[in-house]
């Protein structure tokens, strides 16, 4: 043989040797993930994934770091309690029974259940906990941000006991303890030895600590990283889960893998949904009833009728108080009475949120418990229903504020009132509400015309602490979680955010009244319920009368639609089951993955 | 080819003036947007603080990974220094994925699907339209309105209706991704085979609009050429008509080069509309994201590379009409 073709031979020779070892090696990888494990998401993660660490904000991980008021995602990491939005309750997960608040509510015990363990196989101790709170306070993270000025200090009182110290004020009570609440079933409990390493290898730097990818995360949930890569993100069931323990759930959840695609955009995430390629979808569908009624695909959501799904939250329109203009009441009132809600419910909404004939404007969400949670005999005359043009013209005349040159437009001071209505660009349901905000002033005789800056822009000139360009402009508001509606009224009323440059909190047109910040102070440690009644009766009262802002619509935490060709048995109203519809990995959501099977067996 | 030196010479020079106007312009048009994007890194951490202090801290913190809190200048210098080393930063909307892995995990989705589509749009265009117009006939008469349609198609007009056609109702053609849903990255025929069908819709909805235009180019400069007069003198004097068609064609095809090295050229950012539509993961998608959230140094980045691969595109395209037209060769001579 020449030489030439005898050391090709060999070359070829090693190269099938190499790539038949590479195939064996393979041949172990699961490489198509198998529909029937696999529950499919879509509507959470946007983008790529980049890391795993539960210190860090910046690990764009929605599917498995997303620690929030209205619960947390528990896939990986797991919080003490599991909050349900549906009756405001909490479920043991770490915990082991009810916490226990002491006389005064200025101390809060907590016991860690035995059975809870880490994926190293070591116990949840109360020093895991003890140390995941100083770490988030050491490191400013958003939670360490968050609950610093309402919780103290988190003690270990013995290996399986915590004491929750809450913060408290001059007179010796709690400054908040709703926020101690929030804290138990909102934070992730980190293995301490773990942050230790992490604190060890970046040398405890605040900054290198947050960016640090954490591949190596010691968790206590069901699920994992299995794969992750910029087009999706797929988490593996942990089959040595602690919490198929009957002292917790007593088996494992149903689908071995939660995988999501990482969709370009919402159009793309729908088509999929309707392909079956995804089973649980967290977007805003408009129309979604036509997807059974008039496509006969299995979708369905945990409502059948409107509004179908629960809203606990109300995107509001504000009104920028900096404005001298907009600093007149009779204006504010009669630009909010003159808006046509049912048609922003049934445009921008499609009607999946209630109307305000069906729940009438106060502070509170559609949700029971919080609708218990004032007068309704007492506000009745000031909830006004909209489109009322002759109520609101008649304000405005009373307040001498009319047309004097015949030109179509009111005037205040001898100008023309004119405003600009804003919302993000893309947004387009809120867009869409924007719209019919600045066709309600064009009726009643006030200039309004709409601007839907991008998203980068509209945010920075919203937070700032003093804008001018933006008169009339749209917000979200805090879902359903244990410290609302105070939370709510904080968000939409408190002057603590006023002058904060980044505001990010709440308040963005920048009311100011000392009676609303009192009743912020004494609502929370309040224990009486009549008073409690009284206290957010007076403030619903203030909030209609003084119109700040107003509510447009009511919302949802997470739109929540499934699809039934492979996976059935998902939480609806009429299950008894109690499950939240939280696309199953939020908060008590999470119960859904133990009631979920297979359509064919 | 001392002739030429002149003529490279100068192609040089000006190569690097504009290269370097091109960065200057490329760093500071992004930086004049309105809107503040380090401010939307620290809404995730801030959220809920009413300290003042507290939040100016987290602020000042961001701001000192990114470097903003320095100034324009200086930021420009580290900006081109460290790009020189191929590090481009981090990325402001994807904190803290640097930016240099995320165009290289985008790049090649891009480029393997635009310069095949381009190539084949191009040599399959330009075929059709030379026969067009040689044939002539009915072909032509086929040819030219066909063309006309398909190439003022608008990109995401093609796209949707092959999405929607092929796609959603006859259920031949995957909806989107680079590769099957349920499927793992790995070295195995099914996952090439899922990456090739894939690929065939956003390559077609390239393809089709591409074949289009080219057509209709190298028709109408065919045509031209083909009614020039040495053509008609070659005939007279006997010359086969595959001999004449030889040169025709060499002519004709100059303005289509031109074409396909700017093509190739604006290459990276050209497919976002097949990328949206069809959720294909490359440089395209990353690109409207960035301009969306106002993300400096991802937009400088992908810039930079359009940029730099135009510039070459179009130095590489003067060495060669060198070479091909012969012009240019004549014209060194005087």
């Amino acid at each position: 043989m020449k030489n030439w073709q005898r050391k090709s031979l060999g070359l070829l020779l090693a190269l099938s040797l190499m790539l038949g070892l590479g195939a064996g090696a393979m041949a172990e990888q699961v490489v198509q993930l198998p529909r029937e494990e696999t529950l499919y998401f879509a509507g959470q993660q946007w983008g790529a994934v980049n890391g795993w660490n539960p210190l860090s904000d910046d690990m764009n991980n929605a599917m498995a770091l997303t620690q929030a008021a209205g619960g947390s995602r528990i896939s990986m990491f797991e919080t003490l309690y599991m909050y349900n939005m549906l009756d405001g309750s909490f479920t043991p997960l770490l915990a082991d029974g009810e916490f226990v608040w002491n006389d005064t509510m200025t101390e809060m015990t907590v016991k860690i259940k035995p059975a809870a363990k880490w994926s190293d196989g070591t116990k949840v101790t109360a020093e895991d906990v003890a140390y995941t709170f100083l770490s988030n306070i050491k490191y400013s993270t958003a939670q360490g941000n968050a609950l610093k000025p309402f919780v103290e200090a988190v003690e270990v009182v013995d290996e399986a006991t915590i004491l929750i110290k809450a913060k408290l004020n001059a007179e010796g009570k709690a400054v908040n303890p709703l926020l101690v609440l929030c804290y138990i079933e909102q934070t992730y409990v980190l293995n301490k030895a773990w942050i230790q390493t992490l604190e060890a290898r970046t040398n405890s730097d605040p900054a290198l600590l947050k960016k640090d990818p954490g591949e190596d995360a010691v968790y206590s949930g069901p699920y994992h990283k299995f794969f992750a890569d910029p087009q999706k993100v797929v988490l593996v069931r942990d089959d040595n889960y602690w919490g198929q323990d009957a002292s917790m759930w007593g088996k494992l959840p149903a689908p071995k893998y939660l995988a999501h695609t990482i969709f370009a955009d919402n159009p793309a995430g729908e088509t999929a949904l309707k392909a079956g390629e995804v089973d649980v979808c967290q977007q805003f569908i408009p129309n979604i009833q036509n997807l059974w009624l008039k496509d006969g695909l299995p979708i369905s959501t945990y409502l059948q009728e409107a509004p179908y799904g629960i809203c606990v939250n109300m995107p509001t329109a504000w009104f920028n108080l900096d404005n001298a203009a907009l600093q007149q009441l009779p204006i504010r009132k009669a630009i909010a009475l003159a808006v046509d809600y049912d048609a922003i419910i049934a445009n921008a909404m499609t009607n999946q949120s209630p109307t305000f004939a069906q729940v009438p404007r106060s502070l509170m969400n559609p949700t029971a418990g919080e609708q218990a949670a004032y007068d309704h005999e007492a506000v009745k005359d000031l909830q006004w229903a909209g489109n009322d043009l002759e109520g609101a013209k008649k304000l405005l005349d009373e307040a001498k504020i009319v047309d004097t040159n015949n030109d179509g437009w009111r005037e205040l001071d001898g100008k023309n009132l004119a405003f600009n209505a804003c919302a993000p660009n893309g947004w387009t349901d809120w867009q869409a509400a924007m719209e019919i905000v600045a066709d309600a002033g064009k009726k009643i005789g006030i200039e309004i015309t709409t601007n839907f800056p991008e998203w980068s822009v509209y945010q920075t000139v919203v937070t700032a602490a003093h804008q001018d360009q933006y008169d009339i402009f749209m917000m979200w508001t805090d879902s359903a979680s244990p410290a609302m509606p105070w939370g709510r009224i904080r968000q939409l009323l408190s002057s603590e955010f006023n002058g904060v440059e980044g505001n990010w909190s709440g308040n963005w047109g920048h009311y100011s009244n000392p009676r609303i910040d009192e009743l912020l102070q004494l609502i929370p440690s309040e224990a009486d319920a009549a008073k409690l009644k009284e206290y957010f009766t007076e403030a619903v009262k203030i909030y209609l009368t003084d119109v700040p802002s107003f509510s447009l619509m009511y919302r949802p935490d997470q739109f929540h639609s499934v699809n039934e060709s492979v996976w059935t048995g998902f939480p609806d109203s009429e299950d008894g089951l109690n499950i939240p519809p939280m696309v199953m990995i939020n908060g008590y959501g999470i119960a859904g993955l133990y009631h979920i099977e297979l359509v064919k067996k | 080819m001392k002739g030429y030196r002149k003529y490279f010479g100068k192609k040089l020079f000006w190569f690097i003036v504009t290269f370097i106007a091109a960065v200057l312009l490329n760093f500071i048009l992004p930086r004049l947007m309105p809107g503040d994007p380090v401010a939307v890194i620290t809404a995730r951490t801030a959220r809920n603080v009413s300290d003042v202090s507290a939040v100016k801290q987290i602020y000042a913190s961001y701001a000192e990974q990114f470097g903003t809190n320095k100034s324009m200048w200086e930021q420009f210098v580290i900006y081109v220094s460290n790009a020189a080393h191929g590090n481009f930063g981090l990325s402001f909307s994807q904190y803290p994925r640097p930016v240099k892995d995320i165009v290289l995990s985008a790049l090649p989705w891009t480029i393997g699907l635009q310069f095949p589509a381009i190539i084949v749009g191009w040599l399959l265009g330009n075929l059709l339209g030379a026969l067009a117009a040689y044939i002539r006939k009915g072909f032509d008469k086929v040819l030219m309105p066909l063309s006309l349609f398909f190439s003022s198609i608008p990109a995401f007009a093609m796209a949707v209706i092959l999405l929607v056609i092929f796609a959603i109702n006859l259920k031949v053609a995957p909806i989107s991704g680079g590769y099957s849903y349920d499927m793992i990255p790995n070295f195995s025929w099914n996952f090439v085979r899922s990456i090739i069908t894939h690929y065939q819709l956003p390559f077609w909805s390239i393809v089709l609009t591409a074949i289009g235009g080219q057509a209709l180019g190298m028709r109408s400069m065919s045509i031209y050429e083909l009614n020039a007069d040495y053509v008609k003198y070659a005939r007279f004097l006997g010359i086969r008509d595959k001999k004449i068609v030889r040169y025709v064609f060499r002519n004709a095809m100059l303005p289509q080069v031109t074409g396909l090295a700017l093509s190739i050229g604006t290459m990276v950012g050209g497919a976002l509309v097949a990328e949206i539509i069809f959720s294909y993961p490359g440089l395209g998608t990353t690109i409207l994201q960035g301009i969306k959230m106002a993300d400096y140094p991802l937009i400088s980045a992908t810039t930079l590379i359009i940029t730099v691969m135009v510039l070459i595109a179009t130095f590489v395209l003067d060495l060669i009409y060198a070479f091909i037209d012969p012009r240019v060769k004549a014209s060194q001579f005087e």
